[in-house]
């Protein structure tokens, strides 16, 4: 077919008519990523001597690929599995840069058959789709059926070692994926992608009572809002990171997901990860138990920099990873001027609070006393029925997920806790649902004029 | 949510000690009024208003989202709304003892983007009077008109949103229509005059339990609402407060049904 050129002025016409009766979302803001690399007090070295060291051993422990003995091309960690959803922490974490979120190829197509391994990739795990990580709301028995007087809620990893010429004896015969087949024709299945981990350590030195005295300061509000937060089970206090803020501190985020996702133990999870059926009953198949416990731990004969563990590399990487940065530039300037203000006007900013300030910090300057841009209260919200993703994370209930902060959103992929938008349209029109707090700010988004509609999703791409 | 599935998973849930005596979280739609028997109340809807998707369980703090109205153009434009709530004062996260308090709060907390079109003064409806304070956001063309009046120790608060003010106006009118009559118990603050009790024994869940609790002529605890607990825990506080005894409440000379309020768990805030 021959093609044929259209006329600038036709299209440009068409494209202005298309505009005036839905708003668009320009996609992720291109050019360099406003995020990642070390805080501004850490880039000199100095404040204190040598903590840029400890980031930049950081962020190389957090690009690592891992593999079962540690002895594989290109793969120099040990303690991959037998269960894992990936091969490091920055393939998941990847977009824009190093620390962010779902890339736009995902890796998990090739984990699965990386090294040889024979794994089949589940339905739900596409090439341009979210890296995921499964959740089944309950137990299966040995068919795939949800027992329903045995609730979940844990992660099954998607890919066993089997077929890896690493796997020593852990082969198919013995270990096998969980039967996501079935798991999604019960509907028994949900999922999670990535978190940014972009300015961590500032959130992680928000004061609970700054936290508290925000709560408090809702009360009576006119939108229906009501915050709640999760709280540690051990000693009650402000939990803030994960989904549902189910996790207290970098560090235990850190030693959770590399024993959960890359199935490394450590010395915050120290025993290898059974999931399912198998986690109650018999637990790993002894060929399957390959090395020694904790994989993962303090490096007592390396210098310094390395004498802590990877766990405790990450969770610094992260701590010190400077914040996603604004950008108010280009031809949609006036709108995302103007968006800002309709961010506020119309309760946006009640739960994605603009800004905290941190506590004193004995870590770092840029730690201390600082203003935190992360558009969230770190509290957690019913959000409806249909964002329900009906599993319980410490006191956050099946309902409920912690406000996502927003900082950093200009240059993302994928939205919500599971990844079902892929613009910002569907990602603030989902937030309404039978139950959920949002209902009237959303309202009152339904109420604006497209324009202002619009310049509300310019204002969102430039965070 | 069923029972049995609230023990399956374990949430947090209100519960009462029966299901006769209203609760504010069960108000319905019918005949173009919702209808909320805890607070003797009947909203006409204003007409061509819609009942909008409902909001989350009353939370650990007494808010209450009991409905929300809208009234949508055929191009599904929302031209206003309508949020129903209510602040239970006995449970409130900051010291406020009537509805005036709600909306100077509301005053105090707005951001310098809304512009008051009024400082909060009152109106009478329906023979009561309500706490009214307007604003409008210049940016959005949205307006806010507030409207809160004192029902059994909680603020009732009807907001209304939009950017279309005659919409917003016939809203407001239609309010003239709504009727707050009906016999209530008297509601006291921090009523703890207990001569006898049994304290509940349950799982430390991290979470504030807050309880009304409606005291008979006798004093015992005539009937008790849990606006959020794990079920474990509102089996043992029901099964608790069964053993309470007050000394009952007098007003008039006489002993009269008191509502008060308690909290179980966590504290909600340092004692006043």
């Amino acid at each position: 077919m021959k093609l044929r050129s259209v006329p600038i002025v036709a299209l440009s016409t068409f494209l202005v008519v298309v505009q005036a009766f839905s708003q668009v979302d320009p996609g992720p803001r291109g050019g360099p990523a406003n995020a990642g690399g070390p805080l501004s007090s850490v880039a000199g070295n100095n404040d204190p001597p040598t903590i840029l060291d400890f980031f930049t051993a950081g962020q190389d422990a957090f690009t690592e690929v891992s593999s079962v003995k540690g002895n594989f091309p290109g793969a120099p960690d040990d303690g991959l599995g037998p269960r894992f959803n990936g091969l490091s922490c920055v393939e998941c974490h990847a977009q824009p840069t190093v620390g962010g979120s779902s890339p736009a190829v995902n890796p998990q197509i090739a984990a699965a058959s990386a090294a040889g391994a024979t794994n089949v990739i589940p339905s739900f795990i596409t090439i341009n789709g979210p890296v995921r990580e499964a959740r089944f709301r309950y137990i299966p028995d040995a068919a795939g059926n949800p027992q329903l007087n045995n609730p979940d809620g844990s992660v099954h990893p998607l890919y066993t070692i089997a077929g890896r010429v690493d796997q020593e004896g852990c082969t198919a015969a013995v270990i096998s994926q969980p039967n996501f087949t079935a798991a999604q024709a019960n509907n028994n299945i949900i999922f999670r992608i990535p978190t940014p981990v972009f300015g961590a350590g500032l959130i992680e030195n928000i004061d609970e009572e700054t936290l508290l005295a925000y709560r408090a300061s809702l009360t009576g509000n006119t939108l229906g809002i009501t915050p709640n937060f999760n709280r540690n089970g051990n000693d009650g206090t402000i939990s803030r990171f994960g989904w549902k803020a189910q996790n207290k501190s970098l560090e235990l985020f850190a030693g959770e997901a590399y024993n959960v996702e890359m199935g490394v133990s450590n010395e915050l999870s120290p025993q290898e990860r059974p999931a399912g059926l198998e986690a109650k009953t018999n637990g790993l198949p002894a060929p399957c138990k390959i090395n020694k416990t904790p994989e993962d731990h303090t490096n007592f004969n390396e210098p310094p920099v390395d004498t802590i563990s990877d766990v405790a590399k990450f969770a610094m990487f992260m701590r010190l990873l400077k914040p996603p940065v604004q950008q108010v530039s280009g031809p949609n300037t006036v709108g995302i001027v103007a968006g800002e203000g309709i961010f506020v006007e119309i309760g946006c900013a009640k739960c994605h609070k603009v800004a905290f300030t941190t506590g004193p910090s004995n870590i770092t300057t840029s730690l201390s006393n600082a203003e935190v841009k992360l558009f969230s209260d770190l509290a957690v919200h019913f959000m409806g029925s249909g964002l329900a993703d009906n599993i319980q994370q410490g006191t956050a209930q099946g309902t409920q997920f912690r406000t996502a902060p927003l900082w950093g959103l200009g240059q993302r992929l994928f939205f919500l806790h599971d990844g079902r938008a892929t613009n910002l349209m569907d990602a603030i029109t989902a937030h309404s649902s039978p139950g959920s707090e949002a209902n009237a700010v959303i309202a009152n988004y339904t109420a604006l004029t497209l324009a202002n509609k619009q310049n509300l999703i310019y204002y969102l791409r430039s965070l | 949510m069923s029972l049995l599935l609230m023990i399956l998973l374990s949430v947090t849930a209100p519960s009462a000690s029966d299901v006769v005596t209203p609760v504010p979280e069960q108000g319905s739609v019918a005949a173009g009024r919702y209808r909320n028997a805890y607070f003797n109340l009947s909203y006409p809807i204003p007409a061509g208003w819609t009942q909008q998707p409902a909001g989350p369980p009353p939370s650990e703090a007494g808010a209450y989202t009991l409905a929300q109205f809208a009234l949508i153009d055929p191009e599904q434009r929302l031209r206003a709304h309508v949020l129903v709530t209510a602040q239970d004062f006995f449970f409130s996260l900051i010291e406020m003892d009537e509805a005036k308090d709600l909306v100077a709060a509301i005053r105090r907390g707005l951001e310098p983007v809304y512009q008051l079109e009024g400082e909060p003064d009152q109106v009478t409806i329906a023979g009561r009077t309500f706490h009214r304070l307007s604003y409008r956001a210049p940016r959005s063309g949205l307006r806010w008109r507030i409207l809160s009046t004192d029902v059994r120790c909680h603020a009732l608060t009807f907001t209304l949103t939009g950017g279309d003010s005659a919409a917003l106006d016939a809203a407001e009118q239609a309010m003239r229509g709504l009727s707050l009559s009906g016999k209530a118990p008297l509601c006291r603050s921090d009523y703890n005059d207990v001569v006898e009790k049994t304290d509940p024994r349950f799982p430390n869940r991290y979470n504030t339990i807050p309880v009304r609790v409606i005291i008979d002529t006798s004093g015992r605890v005539k009937h008790a609402h849990l606006l959020s607990a794990y079920p474990e825990q509102s089996e043992a506080i029901l099964s608790a407060l069964r053993t309470w005894r007050f000394k009952p409440y007098r007003a008039g000379g006489k002993a009269v049904e008191v509502e008060t309020g308690m909290v179980f768990g966590m504290p909600l805030r340092a004692a006043r």
